[in-house]
């Protein structure tokens, strides 16, 4: 099994643009230094791709005809978070923390969205049992999460970018610590950095 | 309400082992990294004081983790039975805690562990947690012999192997 992990991303990485962590932390200019790992997706200065994906909030489900799509958001700063799955404990320390930490990390003018392949019934629950202030995106079939280098064998790896008004990747931690607090304030300068344009 | 929400996460984490499964943590047959973390009074703390000296314990907990707050008779019981050979740790992860919510919790709830209080998250880079309620046991010569998560965690079977008993 790991084996397999193991060939999946070398394939991963012959069939994408490769970018090692070490030279992404430099172009971050962050203090936080994710471990080093190869990883594929948007990387920071390209576009970040469009996706339409259905929704939940703590209070509702999102219509048919009312998908979340990200090129609808142009003109703001979009914080994209890919987690494992609803009511894990690392995702519950994650989505816990954008929570009660939301003014601080995000502000209301940046559009937070988090991103799993659980149903949107599983996510209706998990935002109304935290309180989750944002849309909790469904991707079933990881198949948003794989244009983003984030797709994992149960759910999608945790992973975070943070896209500017143009529509450009401008941060991206392609493994997000949940229990490191510096991971949350390497994010909270990128959304600071992406916020002044 | 508070009780039935307490509840979802409750159940629900009994299944984090499994999509923890997809991020990393520490290897088993790993040197734990001896890293130096601060305790609850800001002293920091060498735990190269221990690994490689004696068979260590460490937790990744918080006080709002319920998985962790299944998990505490149970390290009191396997404390109460090998705490004289394993030395206990645990490293609270700081992520929507304050210091003075760990201190007052530690205090009311008698924690079966020394606690360590991880907010520059040295300790979470180095041991890379996937989940709060993150256990690792280290044998006497500094290896990593289990890591685990959930509320549910037999330890005992790890904790014989490293003492011998």
């Amino acid at each position: 099994m790991r084996d397999m992990a193991r060939l999946s991303g070398v394939l991963a990485l012959l069939a994408t643009t490769a970018v090692p962590l070490a030279a992404q932390a430099a172009a971050q200019g962050a203090r936080h230094t994710p471990t080093a790992v190869i990883v594929s997706g948007p990387d920071v200065g390209s576009a970040a791709p469009d996706f339409r994906l259905p929704w939940a909030t703590r209070d509702s489900i999102g219509s048919v005809d009312n998908d979340f799509v990200l090129k609808a958001h142009r003109g703001k700063t979009v914080v994209l978070a890919f987690y494992p799955a609803d009511f894990t404990s690392g995702c519950t320390a994650e989505m816990k923390a954008f929570t009660d930490r939301y003014a601080e990390l995000f502000g209301d003018d940046v559009v937070v969205v988090g991103i799993s392949a659980d149903s949107l019934g599983s996510h209706q629950r998990f935002a109304a049992t935290l309180g989750v202030p944002f849309k909790l995106l469904s991707d079933p079939d990881q198949r948003v999460a794989r244009r983003y280098g984030s797709k994992g064998t149960t759910g999608p790896k945790r992973t975070v970018y943070v896209i500017d008004g143009a529509g450009n990747v401008r941060y991206r931690d392609m493994r997000f610590g949940a229990l490191d607090p510096k991971a949350y304030d390497a994010l909270k300068l990128a959304v600071q950095n992406a916020r002044r344009g | 309400m508070r009780r039935a929400a307490a509840m979802m996460i409750g159940l629900a984490a009994v299944a984090s082992t499994l999509a923890a499964q997809d991020e990393e943590g520490i290897p088993v047959g790993a040197l734990a990294p001896a890293v130096t973390v601060p305790d609850l009074a800001g002293r920091p703390v060498d735990l190269s004081r221990w690994l490689g000296q004696r068979p260590v314990l460490l937790e990744f907990w918080a006080t709002w983790c319920t998985s962790c707050q299944a998990m505490m008779p149970r390290l009191a019981a396997m404390k109460q039975k090998f705490g004289d050979a394993v030395k206990f740790i645990g490293v609270n992860v700081t992520v929507s805690e304050t210091r003075a919510g760990v201190e007052a919790y530690v205090r009311e709830h008698r924690v079966p562990f020394q606690t360590l209080y991880d907010a520059e998250g040295v300790a979470a880079r180095a041991y890379n947690p996937p989940a709060t309620s993150y256990i690792v046991i280290v044998d006497r010569r500094g290896r990593v012999v289990y890591t685990g998560a959930g509320g549910t965690q037999n330890l005992e079977p790890a904790l014989r192997q490293v003492t011998g008993r």
